[in-house]
């Protein structure tokens, strides 16, 4: 496995994770963009664009970028998310020039004023789906409600009346300012003929105009994030009740992130964690799981309870009882090993998958212009001790702390409310 | 490509596969039971389903938390599920540590406590699921569409239904697991970095000497109603539809998943230009083959908010009566280029591959190689798929709506 980079003169990077021993290739334009780089008027804009991309270019109509990566047998698609929006697809090897060619010109799309209405209809309907699924929009709510005003604290999808009332010119402005070339990360992992890729890049997006990126750091308000509040949204007709709690961890760029993901590993992943056995395990819930998700200048433990919604109080404060342990008493060594080794497995199965690899190769040298092999994350995470988890549940403590919002059949319980002292 | 495929059968039935796939350091196995939902029996839907749980809970000496705790903590993935016709045990992990892994299957599956001071806990999982799927609108709509067109009982939620889950006892538990978790009709399947004659040897040890028997059948009923809809208050309306096509196992299954592929397979499908490039009248819509041993379904999906729900069943189901006679080459041959491709991507993963092989051995008796298959894809024209689709036209349509409002369906679709 070997690491390349190149740097067109326009400031596109060119990445590639090599493996000589792989059958796939593939190929993702991660652009540097998402809902948090969006002003109120283009709120879910980043999201609504990865969709108009796929519509087609001057020279290109969407039927026929549909029917060219179902051509190539490409598994192709794209997402966005609060800070990336990435387009990728995995081919055989025979297939890199075409499919580079293809996703390079898409990054340039024509952003047709009746292709734009058409795919508003999609979007809505996505924006309606996700509104008729657990956990009913709580997500969101608490994300907005944690990063306050904060730009991470705006939603991928937009609402319907954001995207209702956006013009196609506001569409084309985002574009021309976010996706210059020195914004997009052009990679590549599994069987990959570098020297080729190169010269596709310069070959499609050679001649693309650089244009000056405002820095993306914003510093949190830690009054904002550190407060304890407590919101529902009714849905009468649901079944379980649906919490989501967001409390603060360490950001992508901090070394904690790692021993991060080994702590919420031990309190709440999805099987055999301290939340695990009390909840999940005797059907008190239906899940119960927490994990660290990091961005540029922020990181979150985002803890998510689905149960019997008389239950949900209870189980609120079981959770805070289960952190506040670890915090009080410690972890012992056993937990930090059996993660560190279900972590470090889990790391060897998807990074020999590069079709998966891709998707960790580019988002880290987009955020942070590094590589890291397979090997180099090994390390870190074989490397962590109990004192590193004890050290993140010193600096950033779980309990009696967070955003949390519910979401059921129930109207809140004010015996939820947050106790004076916290606040 | 080269390709190196394994195969043997214990004296007592079981049969082991085994496929190597070099440049992986990791290996996945797969134990698939006959012991699936079909077995669950009436009034007791989801039997199968918490047997599977109440296996993991405590077996040969290690009680439940110590299972976990050596799986994982040996950096195993293991995964546990039911189907229709399988009660399946699986893990992945780093090569060298399949020598941990096969015991603890093998006490799952052999030894299993089935104790009564963890009946409650498992059923109130099972229930908890349940509970989880009814928020899911989507699934509720898929779920019904099989229960109506599979017959009786092979289109049964394996996830169960609450009413028969809170009724199931302990000795419900141990004698479904004594007359369906058996050798005969077990397949255990292995991909990845592998050493066969190694593999053979130990699992040969460790379940060679089982000798328990099934010889139950299960009758076969009717199917339900052709046209139901599904009171719910949510945005959205679901739309299944399914018809049958022949299983897996029938030489003509390509043709008619690849004329299902041409109607909603990929994003230049029928379905997807017309019903969502187009018109704009949904986020997802799709056609795919779905088979059981002895029957298959052909089963299209949408779903879209109420007030254009009855459009986008009008366009799906103009778009099904449009398929024969004018599939054209270059569909064909996207179809085939998106099969092939992501059948050699497959190589690439341990896990896939595992399951693929036990799946081929299950519907076939054999394991085909690649070569075979990519060969048989070869073989698709339009002719045959034509010739197929005009023998076999799209009729007898299943139709399920969830939503506030019930559709209208024309008579003929599901005469």
């Amino acid at each position: 496995m070997k690491f390349l980079h190149e740097r067109l003169p326009n400031g596109l990077d060119v990445i590639a994770e090599v493996t000589d021993t792989a059958l796939s290739t593939s190929i993702g334009f991660f652009v540097k963009t998402g809902a948090r780089d969006e002003t109120d008027a283009e709120w879910g804009g980043s999201h609504f664009l990865e969709h108009m991309v796929f519509k087609g270019t001057h020279d290109l109509s969407a039927d026929e970028i549909n029917r060219r990566f179902d051509w190539m047998g490409a598994s192709a698609n794209a997402f966005t998310s609060e800070e990336d929006t990435v387009y990728h697809a995995a081919v055989l090897p025979e297939q890199q020039l075409e499919v580079t060619a293809l996703l390079a010109r898409m990054m340039r799309p024509a952003l047709r004023e009746e292709d734009f209405e058409t795919e508003k209809l999609v979007i809505l309907e996505e924006i309606r789906m996700y509104d008729d699924q657990p956990p009913f929009g709580a997500d969101d709510r608490c994300r907005a409600t944690f990063f306050g005003r904060h730009p991470l604290a705006r939603s991928v999808l937009g609402t319907v009346e954001s995207i209702e009332r956006m013009p196609v010119e506001a569409m084309r402005d985002y574009h021309r300012r976010r996706y210059s070339p020195g914004n997009i990360v052009l990679c590549a992992t599994g069987a990959v003929d570098f020297p080729a890729l190169v010269a596709s890049a310069r070959q499609w997006c050679g001649d693309w105009e650089p244009i000056a990126i405002p820095p993306r750091r914003v510093p949190l308000d830690a009054r904002t994030t550190g407060s304890v509040t407590l919101e529902s949204i009714t849905r009468p007709t649901s079944t379980l009740e649906y919490a989501v709690r967001m409390s603060r961890g360490p950001a992508g760029d901090d070394d904690d992130r790692f021993a991060a993901k080994l702590l919420a590993a031990i309190l709440g992943d999805t099987s055999g964690s301290r939340l695990y056995w009390a909840m999940v395990d005797t059907g008190r819930a239906e899940q119960a799981s927490c994990h660290h998700q990091d961005f540029l200048d922020a990181g979150l433990f985002a803890t998510q309870l689905s149960c019997d919604p008389e239950d949900a109080g209870e189980l609120l404060a079981m959770i805070d009882t289960i952190y506040r342990q670890a915090a009080e008493q410690g972890l012992d060594r056993r937990d930090v090993e059996q993660n560190r080794n279900k972590l470090a497995g889990r790391w060897v199965l998807l990074g020999e998958r590069p079709r998966r690899r891709l998707f960790d190769v580019g988002p880290e040298w987009a955020h942070s212009g590094d590589y890291r092999s397979v090997a180099d994350d090994l390390r870190t995470i074989e490397g962590l001790s109990l004192d590193d988890v004890h050290r993140v549940l010193a600096r950033w403590p779980l309990h009696g702390t967070g955003a949390t919002v519910l979401a059921g059949p129930l109207p809140l319980d004010p015996s939820l409310e947050p106790a004076s002292e916290a606040q | 490509m080269k390709q190196t495929l394994h195969s043997a059968t214990l004296d007592n039935g079981i049969v082991l596969l085994g496929e190597d796939l070099p440049g992986l350091e990791s290996v996945a196995v797969a134990f698939h039971t006959p012991a699936g939902a079909i077995h669950d029996g009436p009034s007791r839907c989801g039997l199968a389903t918490l047997s599977g749980e109440m296996m993991l809970r405590g077996a040969g000496d290690r009680t439940s938390r110590e299972i976990v705790e050596v799986l994982e903590g040996s950096g195993i993935q293991w995964a546990q599920s039911v189907s229709t016709s399988h009660s399946s045990f699986a893990g992945a992990m780093v090569a060298r540590q399949l020598p941990t892994a096969l015991p603890i299957y093998a006490d799952i599956l052999r030894r299993p406590r089935l104790p009564d001071s963890e009946l409650d806990n498992a059923l109130q999982m099972v229930l908890q699921n349940l509970a989880g799927t009814e928020d899911d609108p989507a699934h509720r709509a898929m779920s019904a569409l099989r229960q109506l067109h599979y017959p009786h009982p092979l289109g049964m939620p394996s996830e169960g239904i609450s009413a028969d889950v809170e009724a199931i006892g302990i000795d419900d538990v141990r004698s479904f697991v004594a007359a369906h978790v058996v050798p005969r009709g077990m397949i255990i399947a292995v991909a990845g970095r592998i050493d066969w004659h190694d593999f053979v040897e130990r699992v040969s040890d460790l379940f060679g000497d089982w000798r328990t028997d099934d010889r139950s059948t299960v009758p076969i009923g009717s199917r339900g109603e052709r046209v139901r809809h599904v009171p719910h208050d949510s945005q959205q309306t679901h739309i299944a539809l399914a018809w049958s096509v022949p299983p897996y196992r029938h030489d003509d299954s390509y043709e008619a998943s690849a004329s299902l592929s041409v109607l909603g397979g990929g994003s230049s499908s029928r379905l997807f230009s017309e019903v969502r490039e187009r018109r704009g009248l949904c986020y997802s819509v799709s056609a795919g083959y779905h088979t059981l041993r002895d029957c298959a379904s052909a089963i299209c999906y949408s779903g879209t908010s109420a007030a254009r729900a009855q459009e986008t069943l009008d366009v799906m189901l103009a778009e099904i009566d449009r398929l024969p006679g004018t599939i054209e080459e270059a569909e064909l041959d996207r179809v085939k280029s998106r099969a092939k491709s992501a059948l050699v991507m497959q190589q690439e993963s341990s896990a896939a591959r595992a399951a693929w092989i036990a799946r081929q051995w299950y519907h076939l008796g054999t394991v085909r190689s690649l070569a075979d298959e990519l060969a048989r894809y070869d073989q698709l024209n339009v002719a045959s798929v034509e010739g197929w689709l005009a023998e076999n036209r799209p009729a007898g349509l299943t139709i399920v709506s969830l939503g506030k409002e019930p559709l209208e369906v024309p008579r003929e679709v599901s005469a």
